[in-house]
């Protein structure tokens, strides 16, 4: 028993089957431009390498973007709902990135990869200035502190004194892809896949540090802070950790946002976009990693359709939903499911039973202990 | 002695020292803030410095309107609302509305008045809900399926035919009528039949009668919405003409300032005005008693006696006399002086800023007091909201507001002379070599001290404000001696939020009206409050002063330049950066001083 448990968590084909569903999710996307231009357009393969005008190329765009937000929110997750710091100031680790990555390529006219260097180190710069803080201020007074460095941060980026290098009010625009693999334009799905694969392997990192012991201390540090410190955890390096990993993620969401919009408001560093963050892991559920990717792609869908559909008061009815999910559905989509998974398995049980005709006894499944 | 040097029962430190010792970083970071003010002055021309202090005093009250119901709020209920910002930009709006477009006000308060009505009869739907909680299954079951008839008939009629009698319009937006009347069918269906279910699956257990009471009260509860929606939009009302609203853009400030502003008729009705009435009264009726519905109500009077009858009756009249004389009353208040018309915003938008406020606790708040995090979230979301109401509401999201006539004096012997001038009645004087606007820098400032004032008074020399005071304490034990807490905290949360938008209504004439004021004002609130020390009333008001001077010295210093050691060129920061210095002083006070100037330590 002991040893095939064994064998299931180190092989590789134990690993596979864990991850069956990240995988699954990896390939269906991959082939979901693919399924979109077959059927939708009535176009062949070839138009999703050949980045032809389409609905495929549209929809892209789109699963870009739920990719970035989700990227994105994953972290406030881990810092929110997963070490429990109410940080008003995630924003501007995204913005960070974004402004960096794009001031490097731009003015600096710098190889993309120094550039990524550049953002990297920028990253946990910006991660021990929260740091720093720690220490002092905790609860409220924290996420007053951080809404502080936020907004001083988006004030002096729409400044005119930084004019020529940020933008001003308009935002910082006109920087070319360095390398094909991140054009948007010409290379759509080349980027598409890129953005996939960084989303892929932060879930899966993500999940592997909640998992780890320390993502344990995170947990502790979320319930009660002074008896993890009791129980001798130095709480605060692993809050730093905490800060440090997701002010990285942030960032590179941030890099993808440079890349994949034309243009970088400062928009993306004020308190309305922590607001989003906020927003979407309340739909995916705080503290579930997987909550984030899944309440991005609502959100971001949502989004989209509503603005559609009924134009200027789409944001009405975003905000009306906000306030009904917080009323209604605390835990979130994937909380939710995971508090009522096991009625919701009874219940496809006898729905499968009931298609079946009769039987009903025998298909009843044992009750949850 | 020697290893006792540590312990407070040291006989050698009088008690002074002790305190001094206990508050030296506090008492370090007043002497720093006050040798930067002294320096900050002397470095201003000579007969810039009073002006500069009055500006930042005017900014000050402003910011200290909105911070002392955040502080209040903060420290009884440990709710920090977001949204509070927003509630003064409604407020901004709501006097814009009562001062320039009065005939929208009284327009608006017809359909108000039909809807509040019913709820003066709460014990008749209260006895209403217990008779219905009384009756047997089958009776719930038709009540369930009229509603769901109802609201699907009503759908059909107003929405489905609608769409196809304008069939261009249906065109335009997609005329996907179709696959919509399939899906919203569908979903009425399935409606349907979990209904049926319920109904199946009803045995009379005291848990069934809750859920189905629950249904009842929200069926209710969307049927009444529904109706007084519908109704509303139906009604001739001004603002929701959104062509007289963009055919003259802001310029009703401008035409109010030359009294040439005359009210536009109202259009036509849409439906007749008895059926529109009785819409509105029966929307209102079903969601007083969707309300009641909630929750059960024994042991609570559900006596019905004249008094309820009387309130019930005189709103219905007053909204008919309202109604049909309209036209009278909005001449006479088009007859009235600007100054008159200013008062009389200043109170009805402080009123609607308190029934916004008291709204929000019941309804919203009250429900997540074991969810802390929670509170904080709908408190963004309400602020979101607001933003998109009045964006929706008013159509334009920008306006200006003229000044009243007392403080936009010109002419013979302006700009006044000295402090005396500032009953001149010109707009401006000039004191000390300053120019001053006599509303900015003199009205606004009187008004937040009045409001200091006030405040500072009901929360000392009252009982209610003794309740308060205790409650920021300890609200357990103030509810174990018997005080109604809830009850406390819904009057703080609408006191909190009337004078938010007093702080609106006074901020509009100098600044202007924008859906983003808001925003601004809470950030400034806000750091006011964290400098302050975050439950500290007196703190609040600190901090607000302290917010609005640095901003108006650094606007001042701007234009000059600050001279950098070492450095041959000036240091000119551009406006858009004096929000930031204000913000750097709170991270670096809450750095020092965790809680605040005027706070108490850790809690």
């Amino acid at each position: 028993m002991t040893s095939a448990t064994l064998t299931e968590t180190t092989s590789l084909a134990g690993w596979l089957r864990r991850r069956r569903g990240v995988l699954g999710m990896v390939a269906l996307m991959v082939a979901f431009p693919f399924i979109i231009s077959l059927l939708i357009d009535g176009n062949g393969f070839g138009a999703v390498i050949n980045n032809d005008q389409g609905n495929a190329r549209f929809l892209q765009g789109l699963a870009i973007e739920v990719f970035i937000l989700a990227l994105y929110a994953i972290s406030y997750d881990l810092i929110l709902g997963v070490t429990g710091l109410l940080s008003f100031g995630h924003a501007m680790f995204y913005a960070v990135g974004a402004y960096t990555f794009g001031i490097m390529l731009k003015t600096h006219e710098m190889h993309w990869a120094a550039a990524l260097v550049v953002v990297l180190i920028a990253a946990i710069l910006q991660a021990f200035l929260f740091a720093v803080v720690l220490p002092r201020v905790k609860g409220i007074t924290f996420a007053l502190v951080t809404l502080g460095m936020a907004s001083v941060f988006w004030i002096v980026i729409q400044s005119s004194d930084l004019q020529e290098w940020a933008g001003a009010e308009i935002g910082l625009q006109g920087v070319k892809a360095p390398v094909w693999f991140l054009d948007t334009t010409n290379e759509r799905f080349a980027f598409y896949l890129v953005c996939l694969a960084i989303l892929a392997l932060v879930f899966v990192a993500y999940q592997r540090i909640v998992d780890s012991p320390a993502g344990k201390v995170f947990n502790a540090i979320r319930e009660n802070e002074d008896r993890a410190l009791m129980l001798g955890f130095n709480t605060f390096w692993f809050k730093v950790l905490v800060l440090v990993v997701a002010s990285i993620t942030a960032a590179l969401a941030g890099v993808l946002h440079m890349m994949h919009q034309p243009i970088v408001t400062p928009n993306v560093a004020g308190l309305g976009f922590t607001v989003t963050a906020l927003l979407v892991i309340l739909i995916g559920g705080v503290g579930t990693i997987s909550g984030a990717i899944v309440g991005a792609a609502v959100f971001r869908l949502l989004q989209f359709y509503l603005d559609r559909w009924y134009g200027a008061a789409s944001e009405l009815l975003i905000g009306l939903a906000y306030v009904a999910l917080v009323l209604y559905l605390p835990y979130g989509i994937v909380g939710t499911w995971r508090v009522r998974s096991v009625r919701i398995k009874e219940g496809r049980a006898r729905l499968m039973s009931l298609l079946g005709g009769g039987g009903g006894n025998e298909a009843e499944p044992a009750p949850p202990d | 002695m020697t290893t006792e040097t540590k312990s407070p029962e040291t006989p050698s430190r009088s008690r002074q020292a002790e305190w001094l010792i206990e508050n030296r970083s506090r008492m370090t970071v007043l002497a720093v803030l006050i040798f930067l003010f002294l320096a900050a002055m002397a470095g201003l021309e000579r007969d810039d410095w009073f002006a500069t202090i009055m500006q930042g005093l005017s900014v000050g009250a402003l910011t200290f309107l909105v911070a002392s119901g955040l502080s209040l709020i903060f420290g009884l209920m440990d709710v920090l609302n977001l949204a509070h910002g927003e509630i003064f930009m409604l407020g901004a709006y709501a006097g814009w509305t009562v001062y320039t477009r009065f005939d929208t006000a009284v327009d608006a308060g017809v359909p108000l008045l039909l809807v509040i009505a019913p709820f003066a009869l709460l014990p008749l739907w209260r006895r209403l809900a217990n008779r219905i909680r009384e009756l047997g299954v089958n009776w719930h079951a038709v009540l369930w399926f009229t509603a769901l008839g109802v609201a699907y008939l009503a759908w059909v009629l107003l929405f489905a035919v609608g769409s196809s009698s304008e069939a261009g319009e249906a065109a335009a937006t997609g005329g996907a009528s179709g696959p919509v009347i399939f899906i919203v069918t569908a979903v009425f269906a399935v409606g349907g039949w979990a209904l049926y279910r319920k109904w199946r699956t009803f045995d009379g257990s005291q848990d069934s009668i809750d859920s189905a009471m629950k249904l009842n009260a929200w069926s209710f509860l969307i049927v009444g919405a529904g109706a007084t929606v519908t109704a509303i939009t139906k009604f001739p009302l001004v603002i929701w003409n959104a062509e007289d609203f963009a055919r003259s853009p802001s310029n009703f400030s401008v035409q109010i300032d030359l009294g040439t502003l005359i009210p536009l008729p109202a259009d036509s009705f849409a439906w007749p005005a008895l059926i529109a009435f009785a819409v509105l009264l029966l929307g209102g009726a079903l969601i007083a008693l969707g309300l009641s519905s909630l929750r059960s109500h024994t042991g609570e009077s559900t006596q019905v006696n004249w008094k309820h009858w009387a309130g019930f009756g005189g709103m219905v009249f007053a909204a008919i006399v309202l109604y049909l004389g309209k036209g009278s009353l909005n001449d006479w208040i088009f007859g009235l002086s600007t100054t008159w018309r200013f008062f009389l915003a200043i109170l009805i938008a402080t009123a609607i800023g308190a029934a916004v406020g008291a709204f929000i606790e019941v309804v919203l708040i009250r429900p997540l007091y074991d969810r802390p995090i929670y509170q904080l979230m709908i408190t963004l979301g309400v602020g979101f909201i607001l933003i998109e109401l009045v964006r929706e509401v008013w159509g334009r999201p920008e306006f200006t507001m003229a000044r009243p006539a007392a403080f936009n004096g010109t002419g013979e012997g302006c700009p006044g002379e000295g402090i005396g001038g500032f009953f001149s009645g010109c707009s401006t004087v000039e004191v000390f070599g300053g120019r001053l606007r006599v509303y900015n820098e003199g009205f606004v400032v009187l008004m937040g001290l009045l409001v200091l004032v006030g405040v500072t008074l009901l929360l000392k020399r009252t009982r209610i404000g003794m309740v308060i005071r205790a409650g920021v304490q300890d609200p357990d034990m103030v509810e174990a001696l018997g005080i109604n807490v809830r009850r406390v905290f819904t009057l703080v949360f609408a006191m909190g939020s009337g004078l938010a938008a007093l702080g609106g209504v006074l901020a509009a004439p100098s600044i202007g009206l924008s859906t983003g004021m808001g925003a601004v004002f809470l950030l400034g609130a806000i750091v006011a409050l964290a400098i302050g020390g975050l439950t500290s009333f007196p703190g609040a008001a600190a901090g607000a002063v302290l917010v609005g001077l640095i901003q108006q010295i650094i606007i001042r210093f701007g234009q000059t330049g600050i001279s950098v050691p070492f450095v041959t060129e000036p240091f000119k920061p551009s406006p858009t950066v004096v929000p930031a210095a204000s913000i750097l002083l709170m991270v670096v006070i809450l750095l020092v001083l965790p809680s605040g100037l005027f706070g108490r330590g850790e809690r």
